[in-house]
C-alpha cells in the first residue's frame, strides 16, 4: 500500500510558523533528506497516484533504511504516516492489511494464534517465526547457490594447492635425494615435508584471511553507499575464519604427504638423475 | 616441431600437467559460469519481455509493471488515446488483483489478470480456449490447488466478508483453458479472466481501471519515437521500453553481475597464477636443457616460442574441458537459483551463447600466454656457459 505513494510531490519548503498547526505529520525516508533536498519541518504534498487530490502533510521525522535484504536493490522511498491519515488518503475505509499482536511471552504465542484463527474469519494469524521463514525462502536459495560456488572455489583451491606443492616439493627432488642418501628415513622426510606444506597453507591461510577481511570491508562500503543501507553484504565471523584456516592447513597436510608420498617412492639415486 | 617439442616437454611430467590441466579446467569453468551469469538474466529476462512482441509496457506514473499495487483510472480513455499514438499497433491492457477461491479445507488466494483476450500477452495457451465473459484461463498449478481441469467451474470471491462470516462477490466461473503465464511463478495459482469481468467486481473499485498496458509498435517504427509519443499524450503513465525494463532489472541484479565479476576476476587469476608457476618451474628444471640447445645454435626466439607454446597448450586443453564442466556446473547453478519463489520459469540465470565460451577461453589463452612470458623471457636471456657449467657439477 505504501508503494502506492511514489507519485509524492514536494512541495516548495515552508517555514515551519507559516504552517497551519492541524497539518498531519509524515515521516520521510532519509535518503528523501539528501536527494529531494527537504528539511523536518517542510510541507509535502502526498497523493494516493499522480494528479490526485493530495493531502499537506509536515515532515516530523527522517527514518533510515532499515538492514532488509529483500529492499536493498529496491529504489523507491518509503514514508511513514498515521493509520488513519493513510486511510482517509487512500480512500481505504476502516480497513488495515495486517496487524502485529505481542503475547505476554513466547509460551502464549501459539494460543494466542490458535486463539484468533478460530475466531476470526477473513484473516489468519501467523507466528512471526513462520512468516519469516516464508519470507526467508529467496536467501535460503541465495545461501545455496553461495554454499555450491564455495565448493567449487574449495575444488580449485584444492586443486591449485596440490599442484604447487608438487611443483615445490619436485623441485627439491636433488635436496630430497640427498637427506635419504646420508641416511634420513623415508618417514622422516616425508614428516617434513608435510609439515612444511602445513605451515604453507596456514601462512596462507593467515594471510588469505586478511586479505579477505580487507575485501569484506571494501565490498561493505561500496555496496551500503551505492544502494544506502546499513546491510551488511560481507561478514566475515570467526567461524568463517576458523573454517576457511582449517579448510586450507588440511588441503595443504594433504597436498603436501601426497607430493612427498610422490617423491620418496622413487630411489634416491634415480632423484638425482643416474 | 615447436608443438612437438612443448608437447613431449609437458608429457615428460604427466601427474604434473594432469593437475595442471585439472586445475585449468576448474578455472575456466568457474570463469565460464560468471560470463554465463553476468549477461544471462539480462538476456533471458529481454527474451521474456520480447517473447509475446510488445516493446512498451506502460504503468501508473512512476511505478513499474506490477511491482505496486497502484492502478491507473478512466484506462478506456487512456487505451484509446495510446491506441491512436501514431506506430503503435496494439494496446494490450491488464488489471492486476488478489481473488479468494474457496476449496472444501478453506480457501487459497489466487492471482488474477484481467485482460482483453484477442490482444493479451500475459499468457500462452495450452489447452483450451481464450476466455470470454464468465470464463477464465487458468495456470496447471491453480488446477492443482483447487482439484480442478480444463471443463470443471471454479468460484472465485472478491474477498471475505467478516461480518457474514463468507466470502465476498463470490462468483462462479467456467475453466476453458490452461495457460502458462509468462510474468508469474510457475508454482503461483493463477487465473486470467476478460477484463471487463474483473473491473466489474469489488464493488465498482476497480471499474475502468488498469495496472499496467503493453504496447506493440508497427513494423518500421522506432521503438523510442513511439514511447516518447506515448510519453506526451499520456502523462498519468510511465512509459518503459524493453531496453529500460532490461536495464531496471539489471540494477536490481547488480548483485550478480557484481558477483560474477569479483569470481571471474579470481578464476582467471587462478588460471594466471597456475600456468606462471608451472612454466617457471618447468624452465628452472630444464635450463640445461634449454642452454644446450642454445649452445649448439637454437635461436632464443624459438625457445621462446616453445615455452610460450607450452603454456598455450596447457591452456587450451584446460580451457576445452572447462568449458564442458562449466556447462554442467552452469546447469546446476541454474537449478539452484531457478528455486527464487515467484521466479517466471522461462528466466534463467545462466544461458549459455557461444559468445560468452569464446570470451573464457579467449582470456584464459591471453592469461597462457603471458604468463608463458616471463619464463621464456629469462630462459631466452640464460647465459649459455654457466648454465651449463652448473648443470654440469649439479
Amino acid at each position: 500500500m505504501l508503494h502506492a505513494l511514489s507519485a509524492l510531490a514536494p512541495l516548495a519548503a515552508a517555514l515551519a510558523f507559516q504552517l497551519p498547526p492541524q497539518l498531519p505529520t509524515v515521516a520521510l525516508d532519509e535518503r528523501m533528506r539528501t536527494d529531494l533536498g527537504l528539511a523536518i519541518g517542510d510541507t509535502v504534498e502526498l497523493a494516493a497516484a499522480s494528479g490526485a487530490p493530495g493531502q499537506r502533510m509536515v515532515i516530523s521525522a527522517f527514518t533510515r533504511r532499515t538492514a532488509d535484504p529483500s529492499e536493498v536493490a529496491r529504489a523507491e522511498y518509503k514514508v511513514r504516516v498515521h493509520l488513519t491519515d493513510l486511510q482517509a488518503l487512500l480512500r481505504y475505509g476502516d480497513r488495515v492489511d495486517r496487524f502485529a499482536v505481542v503475547t505476554h511471552d513466547s509460551s502464549a504465542r501459539e494460543a494466542a494464534v490458535r486463539a484468533i484463527n478460530a475466531r476470526a474469519f477473513g484473516f489468519r494469524a501467523y507466528p512471526s517465526a513462520d512468516i519469516a521463514v516464508e519470507t526467508g525462502r529467496t536467501f535460503a536459495v541465495i545461501n545455496r547457490f553461495h554454499r555450491a560456488i564455495g565448493v567449487i572455489t574449495i575444488l580449485a583451491s584444492a586443486i591449485f594447492l596440490l599442484c604447487i606443492m608438487l611443483l615445490r616439493v619436485e623441485e627439491r627432488r636433488r635436496e630430497i635425494a640427498t637427506l635419504r642418501l646420508i641416511g634420513l628415513s623415508r618417514r622422516t622426510v616425508e614428516r617434513a615435508i608435510v609439515v612444511e606444506a602445513a605451515a604453507i597453507a596456514a601462512l596462507g591461510a593467515f594471510v588469505g584471511t586478511g586479505l579477505g577481511a580487507v575485501v569484506s570491508a571494501v565490498v561493505n562500503r561500496h555496496y551500503q553507499a551505492l544502494y544506502r543501507t546499513p546491510l551488511v553484504f560481507s561478514l566475515v565471523t570467526p567461524d568463517v575464519i576458523a573454517l576457511a584456516v582449517a579448510l586450507s592447513v588440511v588441503l595443504g597436510l594433504g597436498a603436501g604427504w601426497l607430493a612427498a608420498r610422490r617423491l620418496t617412492g622413487r630411489a634416491p639415486l634415480t632423484l638425482l638423475g643416474r | 616441431m615447436r608443438a612437438a617439442l612443448a608437447v613431449s616437454s609437458l608429457l615428460r611430467n604427466r601427474a604434473r600437467t594432469a593437475l595442471a590441466v585439472a586445475g585449468i579446467a576448474v578455472a575456466t569453468a568457474m570463469l565460464l559460469d560468471m560470463v554465463m551469469l553476468a549477461s544471462g538474466m539480462r538476456l533471458s529476462f529481454r527474451d521474456l519481455l520480447d517473447a509475446r512482441g510488445f516493446q512498451i509496457r506502460l504503468s501508473p506514473k512512476g511505478t513499474l509493471p506490477f511491482d505496486t499495487e497502484a492502478t491507473v483510472g478512466d484506462a478506456s480513455a487512456l487505451v484509446a488515446a495510446v491506441a491512436a499514438v501514431p506506430g503503435v499497433a496494439v494496446v494490450a491492457p491488464n488489471l492486476g488483483a488478489q481473488l479468494i477461491a474457496p476449496r472444501a479445507d478453506g480457501a487459497i488466494t489466487v492471482a488474477a489478470i484481467g485482460v482483453v483476450p484477442e490482444v493479451q500477452g500475459d499468457f500462452a495457451l495450452r489447452d483450451g480456449r481464450l476466455p470470454q465473459s464468465g470464463e477464465v484461463v487458468a495456470s496447471p498449478a491453480a488446477l492443482q490447488a483447487l482439484s480442478r481441469s480444463l471443463g470443471d467451474t471454479v468460484t472465485i470471491a472478491d474477498g471475505w466478508d467478516p461480518q457474514l462470516r463468507t466470502v465476498r462477490e463470490a462468483v462462479v466461473r467456467r475453466i476453458v483453458g490452461v495457460g502458462r503465464f509468462y510474468y508469474l511463478g510457475a508454482d503461483q495459482p493463477v487465473v486470467a479472466l476478460p477484463l471487463s469481468d474483473l473491473q466489474a467486481s469489488a464493488q465498482g473499485a476497480r471499474a475502468d481501471r488498469i495496472s499496467s498496458a503493453m504496447v506493440r509498435i508497427a513494423p518500421g517504427r522506432g521503438v523510442d519515437e513511439v514511447a516518447a509519443a506515448i510519453g506526451r499524450t499520456a502523462p498519468r503513465v510511465s512509459v518503459l521500453t524493453t531496453a529500460e525494463a532490461v536495464s531496471q532489472a539489471d540494477e536490481r541484479l547488480a548483485y550478480f553481475r557484481n558477483l560474477a565479476f569479483i569470481l571471474g576476476s579470481v578464476s582467471l587469476a587462478v588460471g594466471f597464477l597456475l600456468i606462471a608457476t608451472l612454466m617457471t618451474v618447468s624452465v628452472n628444471e630444464r635450463i640445461g636443457e634449454i642452454a644446450v640447445q642454445r649452445a649448439i645454435g637454437v635461436a632464443a626466439s624459438r625457445i621462446v616460442q616453445q615455452i610460450v607454446v607450452e603454456g598455450l597448450l596447457l591452456s587450451l586443453l584446460g580451457g576445452v574441458i572447462g568449458l564442458g564442466l562449466g556447462l554442467l556446473t552452469a546447469r546446476y547453478l541454474d537449478h539452484i537459483l531457478g528455486a527464487f519463489p515467484g521466479l517466471p520459469p522461462e528466466i534463467a540465470f545462466f544461458v549459455f551463447q557461444p559468445r560468452d565460451a569464446f570470451t573464457s577461453l579467449g582470456l584464459l589463452l591471453l592469461a597462457g600466454t603471458f604468463a608463458g612470458v616471463l619464463p621464456a623471457y629469462r630462459a631466452a636471456r640464460l647465459p649459455i656457459a654457466t648454465a651449463l657449467r652448473e648443470e654440469a657439477v649439479a
